[in-house]
């Protein structure tokens, strides 16, 4: 590779200058096991699905892979997505622009953005991590500060939501088209342009580069404006995909961009990189995440196997680079040349390479629709024969996604699933985001509508975006059901209402009213500030207050981010900003711990506390007097009911117009409309609480 | 130690963050608030420290939110299993020890990017332990976890002058001690720092080693402070300290900070929220203006570095 002045470098060097080959093998891994672990993975709807969940990713990866190029980073990336969201939602429904007006708006903004963090950069010779770091925070920032956090924009016409939801001739998604674009554009700048030259030489040595006449300044501004552009795009595509459009957008995008370009062979250091090696890191990446869910494994391994494969590929390639130069220790200052190769790589070859990878998919697709119709038939066949009372009757696969997975909440939840599904026999697969993030929550159903399962149940991060992935279910003939949190009424069959927000809610107002005697200040401290449902708690509490309680006044709503150890600030700052508050309401799990525990600390007996959270968090607190109460329904019998309701749904049992179900252990349970009620919520005192475990 | 312009700039930042709640608010100047402030940010004080020393040495550790969420599961699973705190205590800080040890390994021994190495050990950490608790928390803990069985009374002032103590002790040893001027050295000039005899790939190892034995007696500080261990805490840890590192003046690109310069970004971000809760400014607006405030604060530093290049 790096001597490829002196003679012809190998066929290897010539062809994957950046150790492509790692990639296209872990790739190539990837393709064979999940096709053997994985239900329906190896599928041309699967193909072009997972081109899907890599657009968003994609967008950001390509222009970031310029940032890096030139040994710069861009943190912002995630954050603009989020402003861009904002401004679109708000042109076109706040102001009322045509959407596709909106859209240019936003494109702009992103430049706009990209350019703010290109000048401070290169005017102020600031470095990259630094002014993206604040922009990272400003950005979204903004976007909270503008909309509350909580205002969300829905409605968008279906022209729009084409972009994202929509397929070009029945199996190809829209939003590819808007991926492919950018990336040919993006590597004609980038291998083909001066520019592109350019951005290389900055990387290498932009001192060098100065000398050698290319303006740095200029140069690297550039990359960063179309890196704001390439965000904003990906906050467009978001918007369409999920149908909303909320402060929320894209957090966290920026490290998986960032690992894919990284992982696709340029160097974060500057000057080594392609984009088509960012394509196939990101292919790498969306492949494993995708291919991981289908063969219905949790989340926690897709992040673990990335890990690793990122420090696996990286590196295998410094070990391989290194061991090259071992071998050339004599012309040590050649080495910086290692880029020659891809300089050198021909139009036809990238051609050919290219070429070879769609050959090859479409061939594993090809092979793989004979393979998939064979083996369907060889189980239409097999189950035939196992049918007539054979006790072997298939066990229905029921898929649920908790809003957010390690929230406590969730957790006590699964408990009553799990009990269901080994009485009654169902195959259970449970997954949900890190977060409460609306995209990566309809990215999982996505997969299990590949996948294949029998019913869907789903506890709703935003009603409006999960609506629009779960009517694909229903049309792909999955039976639907939501629980905890509901969808559109049309998107799904029953809800299981462990509780409506406005029965939450005004409980939480009643129960903090009768704790400061219906007259006094009250502060709510609440998850984040974005988070759909408990917004929506929080909205029936005001609501509740202003109608009943009068002389009750709500001073402060604080995010405590789900974490205790904020809630617990939170309460402290409170009730000293505050001193006459007389009752805090925190509606989040590890909140009610957090506030608990501040308020002990603090010794202040005069404040009381209510909330939603689990018993088990709640316990000592409640015994030694630090909180009063706390409200929530039994979440095991919430688990326990949701199994039963889909089981019912799809052995028939349950039915549209049923006025009750038969809840094994539970006894009947009252369905009202399409809603199953589980009752109302219990409140949990210190009286009661020996008698609950969960 | 000498104050700087960056230095001097923070100090008239502060100060005017201190004076806001003088006019027309109470309760913020009570021993109460203020002792709540300092015990809330020693952890991110004592992880800033690591933190600074790593970017000095010319790398970056973007798993420590993750490294501290492991070493408090780590400290409550080995305190709920009867040892005697010493050895809970000790067994936390190998922890963090071990997973520094590897962060080192990745960069120094097989040449990995700090940025990307520690990416992946993020990832892996953060699901992991996802994997290892399902989101549970450690609970029922022996009553001698919560501040280390002292009470929280006489805990808390021994908890500030063990930090201070810490703190004194580091910025002494990287000011005034060869080995502590070596990652100036490393971080400045890589080869040159190898010619004159340093072993830089060792200085990169230790910084990375250091930083996870800070990362667990951050998490200590942090943790014993409850009566259990939140198993999804740590989020974002690592943005929050290398904001307050780099307000501090310390430079990213390796070579140039001081810890005193740390202490004051620390102090600066973390004040800032309980300020603006106590003017009743609208928390909506918090991120913004912490954003706001690293980008004034590096491009005053092109003006600081300006005048400094005058004399």
């Amino acid at each position: 590779m790096a001597d490829s002045i002196t003679q012809r470098p190998s066929a290897l060097a010539r062809w994957c200058p950046n150790s492509e080959w790692v990639l296209l093998a872990v790739l190539a891994l990837e393709v064979v096991v999940f096709s053997f672990t994985g239900s329906n993975f190896l599928s041309v709807g699967n193909a072009f699905e997972i081109t899907r969940l890599a657009a968003e990713i994609g967008l950001l990866a390509f222009g970031l892979t310029l940032v890096v190029k030139t040994g710069g980073i861009d943190l912002s990336v995630g954050s603009m997505m989020g402003l861009s969201a904002v401004v679109l939602g708000a042109a076109w429904s706040a102001v009322g622009l045509p959407i596709w007006i909106a859209a240019l708006l936003v494109v702009a903004l992103g430049a706009a953005g990209g350019a703010l963090n290109g000048v401070l950069i290169t005017k102020l010779n600031v470095p990259p991590l630094i002014v993206t770091l604040g922009t990272f925070s400003l950005y979204r920032g903004i976007a909270e500060a503008a909309t509350g956090g909580y205002v969300s924009y829905t409605g968008f016409p279906s022209s729009f939501l084409f972009l994202g939801q929509g397929y070009i001739g029945g199996v190809i998604p829209t939003q590819f088209l808007l991926f492919l674009l950018v990336f040919v554009l993006l590597w004609l700048v980038l291998h083909r342009r001066v520019w592109g030259r350019e951005i290389t030489a900055i990387g290498f040595n932009a001192a060098g580069a100065r000398y050698a006449g290319v303006r740095v300044g200029r140069g690297t501004l550039r990359t960063y404006v179309v890196c704001g552009i390439c965000a904003a795009l990906a906050g467009i595509v978001y918007v369409a995909r999920i149908g909303q459009a909320k402060a929320d957008a894209g957090s966290g995008y920026e490290l998986l961009a960032i690992s894919a370009v990284v992982l696709g062979g340029t160097s974060i250091a500057g000057g080594r990189g392609t984009l088509h090696g960012t394509l196939l890191g990101l292919l790498c990446l969306v492949v494993l995440q995708n291919g991981l869910r289908i063969s219905s494994q949790p989340s926690e391994i897709a992040g673990l196997a990335a890990g690793l494969i990122l420090l696996a590929a990286i590196g295998l390639n410094q070990l391989w680079s290194r061991s090259q130069l071992a071998a050339l220790v004599a012309s040590f200052k050649k080495t910086n040349l290692s880029s020659d190769g891809e300089f050198n790589m021909k139009n036809s070859q990238v051609a050919l390479i290219i070429g070879a990878i769609i050959a090859g998919a479409v061939l594993i697709a090809a092979s793989n629709m004979f393979l998939a119709r064979s083996l369907t038939q060889q189980f239409a066949r097999g189950s035939e024969a196992l049918a007539p009372g054979g006790p072997a009757a298939k066990r229905l696969v029921l898929a649920m996604t908790p809003k957010a997975r390690a929230d406590p909440y969730f957790i006590s939840v699964k408990d009553g699933v799990d009990a269901a599904a080994e009485e009654f026999g169902v195959n259970i697969l449970w997954d949900g985001p890190t977060d409460p993030d609306p995209a990566r929550q309809n990215e999982i159903i996505e997969a299990w509508i590949t996948r294949g399962v029998d019913v869907i149940a789903a506890s709703a991060v935003s009603p409006d975006a999960i609506s629009t992935v779960l009517r694909k279910a229903q049309e792909r003939g999955i039976k639907v059901i939501t629980w905890d949190a509901d969808a559109l009424t049309d998107a799904r069959s029953f809800f299981v209402n462990q509780a409506t927000a406005q029965g939450i809610g005004h409980t939480l107002a009643d129960e903090g009213a009768r704790l400061a005697n219906r007259t006094g200040k009250y502060a709510i401290i609440t998850a984040s500030l974005t988070d759909a449902n408990l917004n929506e708690w929080i909205k029936f509490i005001r609501e509740r207050m202003a109608a009943e309680y009068p002389q009750m006044k709500l001073v402060a709503v604080h995010p405590s981010d789900g974490l205790r150890d904020k809630a617990m600030t939170e309460a402290r700052n409170i009730t000293r900003a505050h001193p006459d508050v007389k009752v805090i309401i925190a509606v989040a799990a590890p909140a009610v711990p957090g506030a608990a525990e501040g308020l002990k600390q603090d010794g202040r007996r005069d404040v009381r506390l209510t909330g939603l959270s689990t018993p088990n968090l709640s316990r000592e607190y409640l015994k030694e007097g630090w909180l009063d109460s706390v409200i929530l329904w039994k979440t095991v019998d919430l688990g326990y009911l949701t199994v039963l309701a889909a089981k019912g749904l799809h052995d028939g049992t349950l039915v549209p117009g049923a006025t009750s179900i038969k809840a094994g252990k539970l006894g009947p349970i009252a369905i009202e409309g399409d809603n199953i009620l589980l009752g109302q919520p219990f409140i949990f005192n210190k009286d009661n609480i020996d008698q609950f475990h969960f | 130690m000498k104050l700087g312009p960056r230095e001097i700039a923070l100090l008239g930042a502060i100060a005017v963050l201190f004076t806001l709640p003088l006019i027309g608010v109470s309760g913020f100047y009570t021993t109460g608030n203020l002792r709540n402030l300092i015990i809330d940010n020693l952890p991110i004080l004592i992880a800033a420290i690591g933190m600074t020393v790593v970017i000095i040495a010319g790398q970056i550790d973007i798993s420590i939110g993750s490294q501290f969420v492991v070493c408090g599961v780590v400290s409550g699973l080995a305190a709920k299993s009867g040892l005697p705190m010493p050895v809970v205590i000790l067994t936390t800080l190998a922890t963090g020890a071990f997973f520094g040890a590897v962060n080192g390994l990745l960069t120094a021994r097989f040449g990995i990017p700090a940025i990307i190495a520690t990416l992946a050990t993020m990832v892996i950490l953060r699901n992991g332990l996802i994997r290892a608790t399902k989101g549970d928390w450690i609970q029922n803990l022996p009553s001698n976890y919560q501040w280390l069985g002292l009470g929280q009374s006489a805990a808390q002032p021994v908890y500030i002058l063990l930090v201070a103590g810490l703190f004194g002790v580091a910025a002494w040893a990287l000011r005034s001690t060869a080995a502590g001027r070596s990652f100036y050295a490393v971080g400045c000039d890589h080869e040159a720092s190898r010619r004159v005899g340093i072993n830089p790939n060792l200085v990169i190892f230790a910084s990375f080693a250091l930083m996870g034995v800070l990362a667990a007696t951050a998490a200590l500080f942090n943790f014993t402070r409850y009566p259990s261990i939140e198993s999804n805490a740590g989020i974002g840890l690592e943005l929050k300290v290398i904001a307050a590192a780099v307000v501090g003046g310390t430079s990213i690109t390796g070579g140039r900070g001081t810890l005193l310069g740390t202490l004051l970004g620390v102090i600066l971000m973390g004040t800032i929220g309980t300020v603006f809760t106590f003017l009743h400014v609208n928390p909506a607006w918090e991120k913004a203006i912490q954003g706001a405030v690293i980008l004034a604060a590096v491009v005053s530093d092109t003006f600081f570095r300006k005048a400094e290049a005058r004399g």
